[in-house]
């Protein structure tokens, strides 16, 4: 019925269509995190890519600079993501939670996190060095479905970033702290009426967000390489996605996560993959244009 | 129960409160008289923890808990109902009264809690599914009463209930509020304008300009002539 060309070229298009999803999944858990932040706390945070970079940095550690004998990721994981909450906890309560007491604490806690991406990024540098470092693959080998062949590492990134996403959407519905978060988010002067600590939930909200970036940033670096300075650029990601979804909106979020991944893969096997960034911020731009409140976002 | 001595309050540059001494014994219904923003719910708001800057004393059973935080004195079963209700407004009727429990006092109660509360306003029980933005405003008002119930409180600040409700669903809150109240919980109620305290208040205090003007038995401020002129509208 096809050509032989027709057909291969369908596989091909079936490989990039399925990194485009995997890599979707993790941008949708990024721009997850970043909306919960934003919308609980009403504070930008710059240095979001940068903890992206320490969870692959804690993961690099682990696995290459001390050796990692057993367990493969799931002590990775079991290791790194609490390390991760315990930074972003941290972060929240001793540097950012001071400033929310002041006057104009939106811009100093914007110029917090800027000082911070710029810190951590450095750090980085003097740590590990400019040199880019690399994951392992969480699974070798591939998967064969007929004619069609899946890798493993992109099944894995997928179901796992799924995975995290269902996870918080569970305990944001169905535990107390998960109740709480919403009406925080909701509003802070009735949270506090009924007996919420708000400061615990904000830091609990940053420190959440930090644990879903660094997972992504574990799962992703396995693809892509872990780039000391690359932060900013991962940051804006998130941002795009989310600006393309809708703030506020985690519906549109998901929705313009795939949508950007699959964009994404396909304008890099087609173009090369340093027009992906182009298409991004040509989207960006598009969405900014055309519908400023972005896929499923209420507008003003 | 309440101790209040020479509390004083801020805004910003505003000095709210100047002060103010008031005492609420238990089982209590006391109210608040007062023009609008002279600091009524400023008073409320102090002694639940939610002002800005307070000083001076307030005593809830003989600990002063001037310095406690809003949530621990939640936890010690004081809770405020506010004015402009602060509901959560995404959320369903049943999951503001499952954050109205969130404090640790009222956690192993929520149950009997929601039973209690479901009597007191059908309602609330008939609508638990409808998200709190689209209630009406006595319902809004009825879930925000419930909702401070829920907190397991011994003693509830609640602000100006009957606020912009009609008069039937007026006296409906003001039966439930006395409902409340014979159930053993201790009331510290402001309104502004309200005939119908006089069978409901033990005590009365007027606040006039951040400073006590009144302070007496619900009989006592019928009499006043004053009053009766002013807030009472004889």
């Amino acid at each position: 019925m096809f050509s032989e060309d027709t057909v291969l070229l369908l596989y091909e298009m079936s490989d990039v269509l399925i990194a485009g999803l995997s890599n979707g999944s993790v941008y949708a858990l990024m721009a997850l995190g970043m909306t919960l932040v934003y919308g609980v706390t009403k504070a930008f945070n710059f240095a979001y890519g940068d903890f992206f970079n320490m969870g692959g940095y804690f993961a690099w550690m682990l696995i290459i600079g001390l050796g990692l004998q057993f367990g493969g990721y799931v002590t990775i994981f079991i290791v790194v993501l609490p390390m991760l909450f315990g930074v972003g906890y941290a972060m929240e309560k001793f540097l950012i939670s001071p400033l929310r007491k002041r006057a104009d604490w939106e811009n100093r806690i914007m110029m917090l996190t800027l000082g911070l991406a710029l810190f951590l990024t450095n750090l980085y540098m003097v740590v590990f060095g400019v040199k880019l470092k690399s994951l392992p693959a969480i699974l070798d080998g591939i998967l064969e479905v007929g004619e069609f062949v899946f890798s493993y590492q992109d099944i894995m990134i997928f179901c796992l970033s799924l995975g995290g996403i269902l996870l918080f959407g569970w305990t944001l519905n169905n535990t107390r702290t998960g109740m709480a978060v919403r009406a925080v988010a909701q509003n802070p002067a009735g949270a506090k009426i009924v007996g919420i600590n708000i400061g615990r939930i904000f830091a609990a909200t940053f420190a959440i967000s930090t644990v879903m970036v660094g997972f992504g940033g574990i799962l992703l670096s396995q693809k892509l390489f872990i780039n000391p300075s690359s932060g900013g650029a991962i940051m804006v990601k998130a941002w795009v996605v989310t600006a393309f979804g809708g703030m506020g909106s985690i519906r549109g979020g998901l929705v313009a996560a795939f949508i950007i991944g699959i964009m994404e893969a396909f304008v890099g096997w087609i173009f090369g993959m340093s027009y992906g960034i182009i298409a991004l911020f040509i989207l960006l731009l598009g969405t900014l244009i055309i519908r400023p409140q972005g896929l499923m976002g209420k507008g003003e | 129960m309440i101790r209040v001595k020479k509390l004083n309050a801020y805004y910003g540059q505003f000095h709210v409160l100047n002060d103010v001494s008031i005492s609420v014994e238990k089982g209590q219904v006391v109210v608040i008289l007062g023009p609008n923003g002279h600091g009524k719910s400023t008073l409320l708001k102090a002694i639940c923890g939610l002002a800005e800057k307070t000083t001076g004393k307030i005593c809830f059973n003989d600990n002063n808990i001037i310095e406690t935080s809003s949530e621990k004195r939640v936890n010690l079963g004081i809770t405020y109902v506010a004015e402009n209700r602060e509901l959560f407004p995404h959320m369903t009727v049943l999951e503001n009264l499952k954050l109205g429990a969130y404090a640790k006092r009222a956690r192993p109660h929520e149950k009997q809690n929601l039973e209690m509360v479901f009597d007191l306003f059908p309602r609330l029980a008939a609508r638990i599914k409808q998200v709190a933005s689209t209630m009406s405003g006595g319902e809004a008002r009825m879930l925000a009463i419930a909702r401070g119930l829920m907190s397991n409180a011994e003693f509830l600040a609640i602000d100006e209930p009957s606020l912009g409700l009609q008069p039937s669903l007026r006296t409906e809150v003001f039966n439930t509020i006395k409902t409340i109240n014979e159930q053993g919980i201790t009331i510290l109620l402001v309104e502004q304008n309200i005939p119908q305290i006089s069978e409901l208040a033990s005590k009365v205090y007027v606040l006039e300009e951040g400073q006590i003007t009144f302070a007496g038995s619900a009989l006592e401020a019928t009499n006043d002539e004053h009053l009766k002129e002013i807030f009472l509208g004889m």
